[in-house]
C-alpha cells in the first residue's frame, strides 16, 4: 500500500525535476538577473532597476517593441483568416482535398532556417524567381528585402506560409465536428451560403478559432529562426523583433547580459498579458 | 454549384503552388552549377542532375559532424521526452494524490512559456551546470515538454482503470503496469509524439545556437544559419544543404502522412 502511495510521485519526479530546473526556476530567476549588470554572463554587479530604465530610453528597444507588436498582430490576424478560409475550402470535401491538405501542411515540418534562406533567395531583387516572374509580365520589381516599407509585410507573409497548415488542420477538425443538420436547417430557412457561414458555422467553430489565435500569438512572439535567415532583422532593424534584440544584447559584443535579461522579462510579461487577456475574453464569451 | 466548385479548385491550386514551387525550385536549382544559377533569366531544369553540389557541400564543411550532432540531439531528446512525459502523464492520469491539481496546473501554465521566451535565464542555469558547448545542454532542457505530458495524459485517461486494478490483483508492480499495460496501449499517441519531437528537435535553432558556441557542437541548423549569415558559403552549396535538410522531413511526411495529420491537431508546439 505504501509503495502505491509513493508511485505517482516517483513517476512524476524526473519530469518535475527538469521542469523545476529548466522552466520554473529560470522563469523566476530571470527577474533577479535583470537587476544586475554583466558584460560576460559570469560576474554580476547589482544595479537595481537601471536596466529597465535604460531599455525604455533605447531607440532600438522601442523599435523592437513596435516591430514585435506589428508583426504579431498582422501575423495572428492573417494566419487566422487564411486558416479559416482554407479549412472552409477543404471542408467541402471535393475530390483531391486530402492532397491539398497534405501540401499545405508540409511547410509546418520544414526548418524555419531553411525556409528563411529559400525565401530570401526567391525574393532577391535582381534575378530572384519572384522578380523575374514579375518582370516577365512587365510589373515593377521591388526590393522585397531591401525596402524597409516592404520587409515587414514579407516577413509576415513567410511566417504565415510556414505556420498556416497547422492552424488550418485545427479549424478543419472543428468544421468536421459541426452537426450537418444545423446547416441543413439554415438552408431550409433560406439562409444564403454567406449567412450560413457567419451565423451557423462560425459560432460553432469559435473555440477552435480561439485556439488558433492563442497558438499563433505564441508562435509569433517566438519567431526568431525564420527572420534570422530571411531578413537578419534588417534592413536597419526594420524587422528586428524583441527576441532577436534580447539575443543580440546577450550574445553579440558588446555583451549586456543584464539588459538582455530585462528585455527577456519584458517579453515574458507581454506574452503573459496577451494570453491572460485572450483567456479572459474567451471565458467571458464562454468559449473555454 | 459547379462554378463554386471550379473556383474552389482554382484557389486551392494557386495556394498549393505557392507551397510547392519554392520547394521544387530549390530542389531543382540545387543541381545547377554556379554559372547556371547566375544565368538571367534562370533556366527551369538544371543541365544535368549530377550531384556535384552535394559532393562539394559534403566535402567542404564538416557536414558529417553537424549531421551527427543533429542526429544525436534529435534521437536522445526524443527518447527521453517519450519516457519522461509518459511517466509523468501516467502519474497524473491514473493516481489520486496530494498536489495533483497544482502540478497539472503548473505544467499547463508553461504551455505559454516556451523555452525560447525565457532562454536568457535558462542559459544561466545551463552555464552553471557546465552544459554550454555540450550536446546534453541542447537535449536536457527541452525534454520536459508540457505538450507531451498534456496529450499523453489525455490519451491515458481513456484507458479503463479496471485493467490496472486487475493487474494489481495479479500482483504486478506499478512499474510493471506502466511498462506492460500502459505503454503498449499508448502506442498510437507515442508514435505521434515521436514524429513531432523529431521534427521539433531537428529544426530547433535558437537554443542550439546559444549552447553550441564551438563548431564541435554545431547542429545542421546552426551551421547552416551561421555560414549563411556570414556569407561564406556560395549559393549552390546553400541550395544543396537546404535541400538535404528538407528532403528527409518531406519523405517521412509522405510515408506517415495520415498519422501526422491526425495527430497534428493535438500537438501544437
Amino acid at each position: 500500500m505504501r509503495r502505491r502511495n509513493l508511485a505517482p510521485y516517483l513517476f512524476l519526479a524526473p519530469n518535475l525535476v527538469l521542469f523545476a530546473v529548466f522552466v520554473l526556476y529560470p522563469a523566476l530567476n530571470g527577474v533577479n538577473i535583470s537587476l544586475y549588470d554583466s558584460t560576460n554572463g559570469r560576474t554580476f554587479r547589482f544595479v537595481g532597476t537601471r536596466n529597465y530604465r535604460e531599455l525604455v530610453g533605447t531607440d532600438a528597444f522601442r523599435e523592437a517593441i513596435t516591430n514585435t507588436a506589428v508583426f504579431v498582430a498582422c501575423f495572428v490576424v492573417l494566419a487566422t483568416v487564411v486558416a479559416v478560409g482554407l479549412a472552409a475550402l477543404l471542408q467541402r470535401g471535393l475530390p483531391g482535398s486530402g492532397f491539398y491538405r497534405a501540401v499545405f501542411f508540409v511547410p509546418v515540418l520544414l526548418s524555419p532556417i531553411v525556409v528563411g534562406l529559400v525565401w530570401s533567395w526567391l525574393l532577391e531583387r535582381r534575378g530572384g524567381l519572384v522578380n523575374t516572374a514579375l518582370g516577365a509580365v512587365g510589373l515593377p520589381e521591388p526590393g522585397w528585402l531591401i525596402d524597409p516599407s516592404l520587409t515587414m509585410g514579407v516577413s509576415v507573409f513567410v511566417a504565415v506560409w510556414l505556420h498556416v497548415g497547422l492552424y488550418t488542420l485545427i479549424v478543419l477538425a472543428a468544421l468536421r465536428a459541426i452537426d450537418p443538420r444545423t446547416l441543413e436547417a439554415a438552408t431550409m430557412d433560406g439562409a444564403s451560403a454567406r449567412q450560413r457561414f457567419w451565423h451557423v458555422t462560425l459560432p460553432q467553430i469559435q473555440p477552435s478559432v480561439l485556439v488558433v489565435v492563442i497558438v499563433s500569438t505564441v508562435d509569433g512572439f517566438k519567431t526568431f529562426d525564420l527572420l534570422y535567415t530571411l531578413t537578419g532583422g534588417g534592413p536597419v532593424g526594420a524587422t528586428t523583433l524583441l527576441l532577436q534584440y534580447v539575443y543580440e544584447q546577450a550574445f553579440k559584443p558588446p555583451i549586456r547580459y543584464g539588459l538582455a535579461a530585462a528585455g527577456s522579462v519584458v517579453l515574458f510579461l507581454v506574452i503573459l498579458a496577451v494570453t491572460v487577456v485572450q483567456f479572459v475574453v474567451a471565458r467571458r464569451r464562454e468559449l473555454l | 454549384m459547379s462554378r463554386g466548385r471550379a473556383l474552389t479548385y482554382v484557389v486551392l491550386t494557386v495556394l498549393a503552388l505557392l507551397v510547392i514551387v519554392p520547394i521544387a525550385w530549390t530542389a531543382l536549382s540545387s543541381f545547377k552549377s554556379p554559372a547556371e544559377l547566375a544565368q538571367r533569366p534562370p533556366g527551369l531544369l538544371p543541365e544535368s542532375f549530377a550531384p556535384d553540389n552535394y559532393v562539394d557541400a559534403l566535402g567542404r564543411f564538416r557536414f558529417w559532424l553537424y549531421l551527427r550532432n543533429s542526429t544525436i540531439v534529435t534521437v536522445l531528446a526524443t527518447v527521453l521526452t517519450l519516457l519522461l512525459n509518459a511517466m509523468a502523464a501516467f502519474g497524473l492520469a491514473k493516481y489520486r494524490f496530494r498536489g495533483r491539481g497544482v502540478i497539472f496546473g503548473l505544467i499547463l501554465c508553461t504551455l505559454m512559456i516556451p523555452l525560447q521566451i525565457i532562454f536568457i535565464p535558462v542559459y544561466q542555469v545551463a552555464a552553471d551546470l557546465g552544459l554550454v558547448n555540450t550536446l546534453w545542454g541542447m537535449i536536457v532542457p527541452t525534454v520536459a515538454t508540457p505538450t507531451g505530458v498534456f496529450l499523453l495524459r489525455q490519451y491515458m485517461l481513456k484507458i479503463p482503470d479496471d485493467l490496472i486494478e486487475a493487474a494489481r490483483l495479479d500482483g504486478a508492480s506499478e512499474l510493471r503496469i506502466f511498462t506492460t499495460i500502459i505503454l503498449p496501449l499508448c502506442a498510437p499517441a507515442l508514435a505521434v509524439l515521436t514524429i513531432f519531437s523529431v521534427v521539433w528537435r531537428w529544426n530547433d535553432f535558437l537554443w542550439p545556437l546559444v549552447i553550441a558556441q564551438d563548431e564541435q557542437t554545431y547542429t545542421l541548423q546552426v551551421a547552416l544559419a551561421r555560414f549563411a549569415a556570414e556569407e561564406v558559403i556560395p549559393l549552390h552549396l546553400i541550395l544543396a544543404m537546404s535541400t538535404l535538410t528538407m528532403l528527409p522531413v518531406i519523405a517521412v511526411f509522405l510515408v506517415m502522412q495520415r498519422h501526422i495529420i491526425r495527430g497534428a491537431v493535438g500537438f501544437t508546439p
